[in-house]
């Protein structure tokens, strides 16, 4: 009777209303149906012949479905799990489509993941490294947020490094994957380890682009809170070193040395050259005490702006007139 | 016999023939295929559907009922507002049939 049962379920499994409702109508449905059978079989029908003629007088079951649906509404999920089998079935024929489009879908995924690290690893990593290196952009380690920045880029260089070994070894184990793996889930197999590859170069690909917005995002603001003597200085120390190093090595006529000095110094003296601040900043260096002075009057100014702020939502007045007080002294000596 | 108006009369064979006695779905049918001496052709699981809705709109009620064997029936009864609707019923299917039936006579031969 596992028949009965079957049809009963396409029957009945997506009736609206209480659960309990479904029951009985699932029972009254079979006590009909195992009577016609009784029926049939004193009629000397044998079982099957008697349920496959009971079954087909009740009728088939979508129409009964539909039928019972119209007096009692219809549950959804059912309903979209039909769908979904029937859907399943279809698509089932057409298995090799899918599987060659997941396939080509997974590998361009991997591929794509690698042409972004490779990427940045080339391009993009070399520069941002120089621009940590020279100060441009602080990596502060106490940071939880980049502290793992630096680490992460060693790590990078080890992969870049490592390529022709890691490419070789994923050549081999695909290699022998395909020799010595035999059975029908193959297919499935690779798929899975293709879409394993994907998941792990996508965290690849989320750390390395994370490694590359985070610092700026964190170290931009040190770039913009820090004394541009200090960037200046240390451009000017590196074009003092290399013209010093090139002019001993014009004197010794050691010409290959003499180029790579050069190429020091005119890259430190172009980067010098295109900092819009560098031009101030050489200017004021020689009033280093006059720039000093004016720092500690600018902090005043803004300590004094800040307390009467607070004076003015304490509602003292006494506090507010001597903090803008304040404030005029030292904004009029930054003013001057 | 046209399955469709069978089908359109299903509420009004089952209100009548529960006015006999209270009858379980499997004997409605098989009484229904007796008197008529198999005349109705219909699909038996739109008898369901039938006494559920009826059944919802007050005019029969059905109660399970365990037999000696163990098998469970849900005998249907007929109501009070149930043999309103019946007699409303009747009246309709005679002025359907006569009207139906002169139509015919006058275009006897015709077809």
């Amino acid at each position: 009777m596992e028949k009965l049962e079957q049809y009963l379920d396409q029957v009945c499994r997506s009736i609206g209303g209480p659960r309990s409702l479904r029951q009985h109508v699932r029972q009254e449905l079979r006590e009909h149906l195992l009577d016609a059978v009784a029926q049939h079989k004193a009629a000397g029908m044998s079982e099957e012949k008697a349920l496959d003629r009971a079954l087909e007088d009740f009728g088939g079951p979508e129409q009964v479905r539909s039928e019972l649906e119209a007096t009692h509404g219809h549950r959804l999920m059912p309903v979209v799990i039909d769908k979904a089998m029937q859907w399943k079935e279809k698509t089932m024929r057409a298995r090799w489509l899918w599987t060659t489009w997941a396939h080509c879908g997974l590998v361009a995924t991997v591929a794509a993941e690698v042409l972004f690290i490779t990427f940045a690893v080339v391009f993009i990593a070399p520069r941002f490294e120089m621009f940590i290196r020279e100060g441009w952009i602080g990596i502060d380690r106490s940071e939880p947020l980049i502290a793992w920045v630096p680490g992460f880029y060693g790590f990078l260089h080890w992969v870049a490094n490592s390529t022709t070994w890691l490419l070789l070894g994923a050549i081999v184990l695909w290699g022998l994957f395909e020799w010595r793996v035999r059975g029908e889930n193959k297919t499935f197999m690779r798929l899975s380890a293709f879409g394993t590859a994907a998941l792990l170069l996508m965290v690849m690909v989320t750390l390395t682009g994370a490694a590359l917005v985070l610092p700026v995002g964190v170290g931009v603001r040190a770039l913009h809170e820090r004394a541009p003597e200090a960037v200046v200085s240390n451009q000017l120390a590196s074009i003092d070193a290399a013209v010093s190093a090139a002019d001993e090595a014009l004197a010794k006529k050691d010409w290959e040395a003499m180029r790579e000095h050069l190429n020091q110094a005119t890259s430190s003296m172009e980067r010098l050259n295109q900092m819009g601040a560098a031009a101030p900043t050489l200017a004021s260096m020689r009033e280093q005490p006059k720039v000093d002075e004016t720092r500690t009057h600018l902090k005043e100014a803004s300590d004094a702006l800040r307390q009467a702020q607070q004076a003015l939502l304490d509602k003292n007045s006494p506090m507010l007139e001597a903090a803008m007080k304040r404030f005029h002294q030292a904004y009029g000596q930054v003013r001057q | 016999m046209d399955t469709e108006l069978v089908k359109g009369t299903l509420s009004l064979l089952i209100l009548s023939l529960l006015t006999r006695s209270s009858m379980y779905g499997y004997e409605i049918a098989a009484t229904v295929h007796r008197d008529t001496d198999g005349e109705f052709t219909w699909r038996e699981g739109s008898l369901y559907p039938n006494l559920h809705k009826l059944q919802a709109d007050g005019l029969i009620v059905g109660e399970w009922e365990e037999k000696e064997t163990g098998r469970k029936r849900r005998y249907y009864r007929i109501t009070a507002k149930g043999r309103a609707a019946l007699r409303e019923k009747v009246q309709s299917w005679n002025a359907l049939r006569d009207a139906v039936s002169r139509i015919l006579e006058k275009s006897d031969g015709k077809a």
